[in-house]
């Protein structure tokens, strides 16, 4: 009883980790632009198709795979920037409630690059499944009664880095004033001389390169990508982000840490239709009955 | 008409109502990204009342709409005081939650020697109430449409009218509106239960063209497609989501000009076009445009 706790609680943090890592990066982009990037997951997938594709082709060593994925996923994630995101940000001041129609036309311009990538993908590579180098050959460690996957602390471990990383860039570095700056007071970090545009454009490499980083490490702990990838990514992303409390870093490693508890106990004890029933319900009760949990790091903004 | 362009028009008719419960919404300010989880409750009711319980299916439609309405009240009455993307995220997480409860409902019974009725993942078979009666799919394609032409007009004698004008505006600034006097919440309830209603009663005529229904047909999927309808077509007025769905379905999957590649053309297309047009083809200004122009020859 308390044993299966325990490898639950494992478990859940193996998954957990990897969605921490995706929400990060999908953080990142909500936090600075207040826009949602549905083609996040699918950017991360084209960058791990680019890997996979190019493991068919040449003998290539994990290092360059890992680098490979983030370029893939780098490379599209601006490609997304420039036709879905630049053309609607002159339109960004939003109503005071409800949704700017240039918020949407965002959206809706990266769920289209969304059906992009992922006919690329399957164009490139039309089987269903392909495999993937594992990250790591030998099997899980045993803790006394229980074990633990060696993945799991990879991306335990990238997730920790890329925080303390992104804390230092935005409290430490130039770009980073720019962009706390930019998220207060978008006009008024224009008016100081910020480009705002570049800000963003950069805010979209740094999180497409986190997510082709998870992607990578996600692929490799599987050791098999699918198209499917694409759309995971994306909803794990989202709602470890969701749980987090939007817009904050910190907060979407705990969503992150938090989903992946809550689906492992809850595909224990009630099997896995409940274990997604029980995090929708989870999100949805958060934000019928406690909409300030999730607006907290939004609302210290001026209504501008 | 060959069967192939009678499935396409009946597809294009029936996804309509889904973009216009979208289309609803989006011009009194609320993005929803659940609006597929009450084509769902109208499919399930639907097929449920008419294959299992045997209703006819005009009271088994009625029953669905309202059943469509009472999720849509359920789901906003929590959720529409949030703003903007949060009430979008909402509504995912509860149309998700009613995709699992579709996968969980296991309801059959014994209809004439075969098990009829929801069955979990495996789907719900025997939606059969239509083909029974004999009814061509031409003529079940011209109830759609029927149906689709009364709900058109509905909408563009209430965008001509007073009421219309107030869903703009609370669209447009609600705390204006509010301060004009317009009771914001309960409009919007009343916009949610109504989308809610057209949503469902596509779903019912889904159900019955298919014969076959799912839980994965009412994924995430559908509801983004819907929303991106309602926005290619334009928001200025309820002719667009209808030019959106034409444009997809009958662009798209009635040609096959690209081959395999046409997501990827259409896809980039549909960038473009929100580059330059970000509230639709058919926007308000492109609106007022024609509309100008027609009053001046007549």
């Amino acid at each position: 009883m308390l044993a299966d706790l325990v490898q639950n609680t494992l478990d859940g943090l193996t998954a957990g980790a990897a969605y921490a890592l995706l929400a990060v990066g999908f953080t990142l982009i909500f936090g600075v632009l207040h826009r949602v990037n549905l083609s996040y997951g699918a950017a991360i997938m084209f960058g791990v198709y680019f890997a996979t594709w190019t493991s068919l082709h040449f003998e290539v060593g994990l290092l360059v795979l890992a680098l490979l994925t983030v370029a893939g996923a780098v490379l599209a994630g601006a490609y997304v920037e420039r036709l879905c995101f630049a053309p609607h940000y002159a339109a960004r001041e939003q109503p005071r409630t409800g949704v700017s129609s240039a918020s949407i036309a965002a959206m809706v311009a990266s769920f289209a690059l969304w059906m992009q990538f992922e006919e690329a993908a399957i164009l490139a590579l039309p089987k269903h499944l392909y495999a993937f180098p594992p990250i790591y050959e030998g099997g899980p460690l045993q803790l006394g009664p229980f074990l633990l996957r060696v993945e799991s602390l990879y991306l335990l471990a990238a997730a920790i880095t890329v925080c303390a990383l992104l804390h230092t860039i935005l409290y430490r570095t130039r770009f980073g004033l720019a962009v706390r700056a930019v998220i207060d007071v978008p006009v008024a970090a224009q008016l100081v001389g910020i480009n705002v545009s570049s800000v963003f454009v950069r805010i979209f490499a740094l999180a497409s390169a986190i997510g082709g980083l998870a992607g990578f490490l996600i692929a490799a702990s599987h050791e098999q990508v699918t198209p499917m990838l694409g759309m995971w990514a994306t909803i794990k992303g989202m709602l470890a982000m969701m749980l987090g409390g939007l817009g904050s870093l910190p907060g979407a490693v705990a969503g992150g840490l938090l989903l992946g508890l809550v689906e492992a106990h809850s595909q224990w004890y009630f099997g896995p239709q409940m274990r997604d029933l029980i995090a929708y319900l989870l999100i949805f009760a958060l934000l019928a009955l406690r909409p300030a949990w999730m607006t907290r790091w939004t609302t210290t903004r001026s209504a501008s | 008409m060959d069967d192939y362009s009678i499935g396409v028009l009946t597809n294009i008719g029936l996804f309509s109502f889904l973009a216009l419960s979208a289309y609803l919404l989006l011009i009194a300010g609320e993005m929803s990204f659940g609006q597929q989880a009450f084509f769902g409750v109208g499919a399930y009711t639907g097929g449920m009342l008419t294959a299992v319980f045997g209703v006819p299916l005009p009271l088994a439609a009625l029953a669905a709409m309202v059943s469509g309405a009472l999720a849509a009240v359920l789901v906003g009455f929590p959720t529409l005081r949030l703003r903007g993307l949060y009430f979008a995220m909402a509504t995912l997480a509860a149309a998700e939650m009613a995709r699992i409860l579709f996968e969980l409902l296991r309801f059959q019974r014994q209809i004439g020697g075969e098990l009829v009725g929801p069955d979990g993942t495996q789907g719900f078979r025997g939606i059969r109430w239509v083909f029974e009666r004999g009814v061509e799919p031409l003529e079940y394609m011209a109830l759609i449409y029927a149906l689709l032409v009364a709900v058109l007009v509905l909408f563009l004698w209430v965008e001509r009218s007073r009421l219309g004008t107030t869903l703009r505006s609370i669209g447009a600034d609600p705390e204006l509106a509010a301060s004009l006097g317009i009771d914001v919440n309960r409009l919007k309830l009343g916009v949610a239960a109504t989308a809610g209603a057209l949503a469902a009663l596509g779903g019912v005529l889904f159900a019955h063209h298919n014969t076959y229904i799912e839980p994965r047909n009412f994924d995430i999927m559908l509801g983004v497609h819907s929303l991106a309808y309602a926005l290619i077509g334009g928001l200025g007025t309820a002719l667009g989501p209808l030019l959106g769905v034409v444009l997809d379905l009958g662009a798209l999957e009635g040609s096959r000009w690209f081959g395999s590649a046409r997501m990827i053309v259409f896809g980039g297309l549909v960038a473009v076009l929100l580059v330059f047009r970000p509230r639709g083809l058919l926007d308000e200004r492109a609106v007022h445009w024609i509309r100008s122009r027609a009053f001046r020859k007549s």
